[in-house]
């Protein structure tokens, strides 16, 4: 079993998976009263809150498997992207708790962890890659399509698994979506803010639409060119094959429908009345929403979620895949996961998507995406370092 | 940063994205690292796109590689910049602070480290925090100003 550890962002996480597959423990620092002053409210932005939350939890994650140190066989970390500080916390704990305990050390980058929290839970239900193909038909290739799309991502990759000589799969990735601007998280953030909604957003907007009209306000996308990239560049999409989103343009233009149907005061109001609750939730700003800002949520967010279905199914068709997976904190959407699963059924694909506590930050998607490279014996070195900006489906590593 | 009278103005008009984006490359030539800027407007007002043209003016990323820094909280893209005919290299951050809430959280982020001699950096939503704005050498202000149309100001102070 893996130890998988989980610093490049808000979340201080570790977990203990057994074979790529059985999650004996997954911790996330903020769901654990740790750090009582404040209640595990304060994302952990900070290094110095990763610092704090390490060993506790992973001395949580241990316990709650029922395992000691030297039961496991490596230790998992998150190499990038994320934030510098913070990424170094976690990999300074792992290079030392590794030597320490004589096991080797993974490097994992944290958009990999994401595909594997689908691919986890798929070997977990013991289904073979066979069965997760439309009844009668050969796979057309053995790739499959995985959406990443966060609040701080939003990217398509081409994965692929072939046998090693030991029969066990060795995952390569390549990236052939992006976006230009703004993450699709982020515009729920965004928006949720600016309508007076509590963060993060996409809970709020998601529990409020069905309350309104999706097609009551008309958002378009404007199409993104392709530019040609400078060649050699690590990440570089081709521009013929790429599929490019943009979600910065939406919050402009709801924050321009506000101030033209002049709902600033009704905002603010809410705001207030939301600030004033010990623990607001979406229940609460539901009387507080009129018709035209219910009917602006769910225009917003049937906007996005169909940008994102549009794109995304045609890239499959576009690579002849017949497998689609969507992870990441958005995959919690449930207008995205209705329309997904729809639209994959009119194409007779196959639709994953994590559980809902896999589809946020969490290690024990990291632990599972080292499993494959245990076998192969792909260990990180001992110079491993954070790698702010390290790209999925690059230059080889 | 303090307004004084040493403070030089730069002012600049956009209409569209592609116009933030030239102002971008036009602002990319006013600014001598090391820089520590303040990049101020609303949600929407097109910081992102200016940073686009800053970057692409550098060699440091192409319009489409600069995403918003807010989840991430910092981008860093390594650059050159024309001196005496010759390409020296620039370093240029991206800050988004956004998401702070505190002078706690915003002194583990180590700003004081991105303050290299070739460093140009551009701080989002940095006029929270007091700390911030006194070790600013100015700023960009971003405004709409109806439309798709942004005016946008460069002040850099006496330090810069």
């Amino acid at each position: 079993m893996i130890l998988g550890i989980e610093t490049s962002c808000d979340e201080t996480a570790a977990a203990v998976v057994r074979e790529g597959r059985e999650i004996l423990s997954s911790v996330v620092a903020s769901q654990i009263p740790i750090h009582s002053p404040y209640g595990g409210v304060v994302p952990e932005l900070a290094s110095r809150e990763h610092l704090r939350n390490i060993l506790p939890v992973v001395r949580a994650a241990l316990e709650q498997a029922g395992v000691g140190y030297q039961d496991l066989a490596a230790i998992a970390v998150t190499q990038g992207p994320g934030l510098a500080g913070a990424l170094l916390v976690g990999i300074s704990f792992a290079k030392s708790l590794a030597f320490a305990i004589e096991k080797p050390l993974i490097a994992v980058n944290h958009l990999e962890g994401h595909i594997h929290a689908v691919l986890l839970e798929e070997a977990r239900r013991q289904v073979n890659a066979s069965d997760l193909l439309p009844e009668g038909r050969p796979p057309a290739r053995p790739a499959l399509l995985a959406l990443v799309v966060s609040g701080g991502h939003t990217h398509l990759y081409l994965a692929e698994a072939r046998q090693s000589e030991a029969g066990e799969p060795v995952w390569s990735y390549r990236n052939v979506g992006r976006t230009v601007d703004d993450a699709a998280g982020e515009a729920f953030d965004k928006v949720a803010k600016l309508l007076g909604l509590g963060y993060p957003g996409g809970p709020w907007i998601d529990a409020l639409a069905p309350q309104g009209d999706p097609e009551a306000v008309p958002f378009t996308f404007a199409q993104i060119k392709a530019k040609a990239h400078r060649k050699g560049e690590p990440g570089a999409l081709d521009p013929a094959t790429a599929t490019y989103f943009s979600y910065s343009g939406i919050k402009t233009a709801v924050l321009r429908y506000t101030h033209v149907h002049e709902m600033e005061a009704s905002i603010e109001t809410r705001r207030a009345a939301l600030a004033g609750l010990p623990n607001p939730t979406p229940a609460d700003a539901l009387p507080l929403c009129d018709r035209r800002t219910l009917d602006l949520i769910a225009s917003f967010q049937r906007s996005v979620v169909d940008d994102l279905r549009r794109k995304t199914f045609r890239a499959a068709e576009q690579f002849g895949v017949d497998r689609v997976l969507v992870s990441g904190g958005v995959a919690a959407n449930r207008e995205l996961r209705v329309r997904f699963t729809a639209e994959a059924a009119e194409r007779n694909l196959v639709i994953a998507f994590p559980s809902l506590s896999l589809s946020t930050d969490n290690a024990a998607m990291i632990a599972a995406a080292a499993w494959p490279r245990l076998a192969a014996g792909d260990f990180a070195s001992d110079g491993l370092t954070a790698e702010p900006s390290l790209v999925l489906g690059g230059a080889p590593r | 940063m303090r307004q004084t009278a040493q403070m030089r103005t730069h002012q600049f008009e956009s209409h569209s994205g592609a116009d933030t984006i030239a102002v971008g490359h036009r602002v990319a030539e006013l600014l001598v690292p090391p820089k520590f800027l303040i990049l101020r407007g609303d949600l929407g007002a097109g910081k992102t796109t200016l940073v686009k043209g800053i970057a692409e003016a550098l060699e440091a990323a192409d319009p489409d590689e600069v995403t918003s820094p807010t989840f991430t909280l910092v981008h860093e893209y390594e650059g050159t910049r024309a001196v005496d005919g010759r390409r020296e290299p620039v370093m240029l951050y991206h800050l988004d602070l956004y998401r702070i809430q505190n002078e706690r959280q915003l002194h583990s982020l180590g700003l004081e480290e991105l303050s290299s001699p070739d460093s140009i950096v551009l701080v989002e939503w940095g006029e929270k925090f007091p700390s911030v704005v006194k070790r600013s050498q100015g700023e960009i202000e971003m405004r709409t100003t109806g439309g798709d149309s942004r005016s946008i100001t460069l002040r850099l102070g006496d330090r810069g």
